[in-house]
């Protein structure tokens, strides 16, 4: 319980900063999503039982601050999760090029199904796809900048705490 | 069969997730949508804080020669609208007087609830705004927010502390507006945001004979028909029409104001009688 509570509390602050950073970037007409960094390190390096609630509770914190319907970022994040969890043993996850490469496609796979999902119900004007697509190369960038260091952060968030007796054995 | 049941599990684990989702009621997915975003409020606010005094020991970097300028060009600013404001009242008495004498009911009245702007979320998805007031300054669900430049949004939703304003240039927004000058309403709606530009907006139902050009544009305000917004809000400049496929009206295109992206402060309408 206390490993899922470090986990999404290192979630938290990475929801905070992304949106830090899509504040100041509104300027400039283009936005960044992170949402394959909020499951790749509790896919990859967790069990199932740790990972996925922090998972849940990411999208639930994202989906409350998105006009969509509640529980699309949950759902999404819950199947991103499982998808990496079910395959990273056959998914190279243990280099830090393919652990890049991992949180890029999630990211990515994110970003699409979040596209379809809340663009589906308006209107379309030929002004959106650019955007989309200018988005998604800075999400993708901000992801690949910023994942080395969040896993670090993860990964000695929760090296902080004490050794559980019941893992140990 | 024990590792058919170890491959497998994962996605039981996904199944029962979303059976478990699909089942929640309605009530509680708002209560706990609620809750997660009242959660997150203090993250939002407090980084608009240390934003703000950010900002206030940049300012203290001033020289005082460029505040002594400042403030003389800001006495001129408040003499002119001071004017201004005697000018209103006079048209405002002379409103009331009308209305007397013709019996006509009295527009409504709006209470002006300035607000920061704590965090901007605008992306292709959505544009959104949380400002820094919610229900401890009675602000209410629909309620039209204003800048100096016009037309910001509507409230959308409204929490404890802070409230989030639906931008109008979302492709969600949709509006009755009017060609300035003209007395025919039209469709407005927004969703043309182009990376690294302006956002822009899209106009439906302009009557035939209207024209517009990026050289030559029209100003479009809001109509007071069938919403919140009181009439004459500055929506945006209509650069472009051409006419629609159906060939009864034109279609067209809304700059909107380039400082919708950068806003720092806000005004909401908030009307008056507790409407």
């Amino acid at each position: 319980m206390r490993r899922v509570l470090v986990l999404f509390l290192t979630l938290l602050l990475l929801w905070a900063g992304v949106a830090q950073v899509n504040d100041l970037l509104a300027p400039a007409h283009v936005s960044v999503f992170a949402g394959g960094l909020f499951v790749a390190y509790a896919a990859l390096f967790l069990p199932l039982g740790e990972g996925l609630p922090a998972s849940l509770l990411a999208g639930a914190v994202c989906d409350a601050h998105a006009p969509v319907r509640f529980g699309t970022l949950v759902l999404l994040f819950a199947a991103a999760h499982v998808l990496l969890f079910a395959w990273r043993d056959r998914l190279p996850h243990d280099q830090p090029a393919g652990r890049l490469g991992l949180v890029l496609l999630a990211n990515l796979a994110l970003f699409l199904a979040l596209s379809g999902l809340a663009a589906g119900p308006l209107p379309a004007h030929a002004g959106r796809w650019p955007r989309l697509a200018a988005d998604l190369a800075a999400s993708e960038l901000f992801v690949a900048l910023v994942s080395a260091w969040f896993f670090a952060l993860q990964e000695q968030a929760l090296a902080l705490l004490p050794p559980d007796p019941e893992r140990m054995f | 069969m024990f590792k058919r049941f170890t491959q497998t599990r994962p996605f039981a684990t996904l199944g029962i997730v979303i059976a478990a989702w699909l089942v929640l009621p309605v009530a509680l997915k708002t209560f706990l949508r609620a809750g997660f975003f009242e959660f997150t409020a203090p993250l939002t606010v407090a980084a608009s804080h240390l934003r703000d005094l950010q900002e206030y020991w940049a300012l203290r970097l001033h020289r005082n020669r460029e505040l002594i300028e400042a403030g003389r060009d800001l006495a001129r600013v408040n003499g002119f609208y001071e004017y201004t404001v005697q000018q209103n009242n006079v048209l405002q008495a002379e409103i009331g007087t009308l209305e007397k004498a013709l019996g006509l009911p009295a527009l409504p009245g709006f209470r002006f609830e300035a607000a920061r702007v704590a965090q901007r979320d605008l992306s292709g998805w959505w544009q959104r705004l949380v400002i820094r007031k919610g229900r401890n300054y009675g602000i209410p669900l629909g309620a039209p927010v204003i800048f100096t430049g016009g037309i910001v949004g509507r409230v959308s939703e409204v929490y404890a502390t802070t409230a989030v304003v639906e931008l109008v240039s979302s492709p969600n927004f949709r509006l009755a507006a009017l060609i300035d000058g003209d007395t025919r309403p039209l469709s407005y709606q927004g969703g043309i945001n182009r990376p690294f530009a302006p956002a822009r907006g899209a106009i439906e139902f302009v009557p035939l004979d209207i024209t517009a050009a990026a050289s030559a544009p029209r100003r479009l305000v809001s109509s007071g028909l069938g919403g919140v917004f009181p009439a004459g809000l500055t929506v945006g400049q209509v650069t472009m029409v051409e006419p629609s496929a159906d060939g009864l009206f034109k279609t067209g295109e809304v700059a909107l104001d380039p400082r919708l992206s950068e806003l720092t402060e806000v005004t909401v309408l908030v009307p008056l009688g507790g409407k």
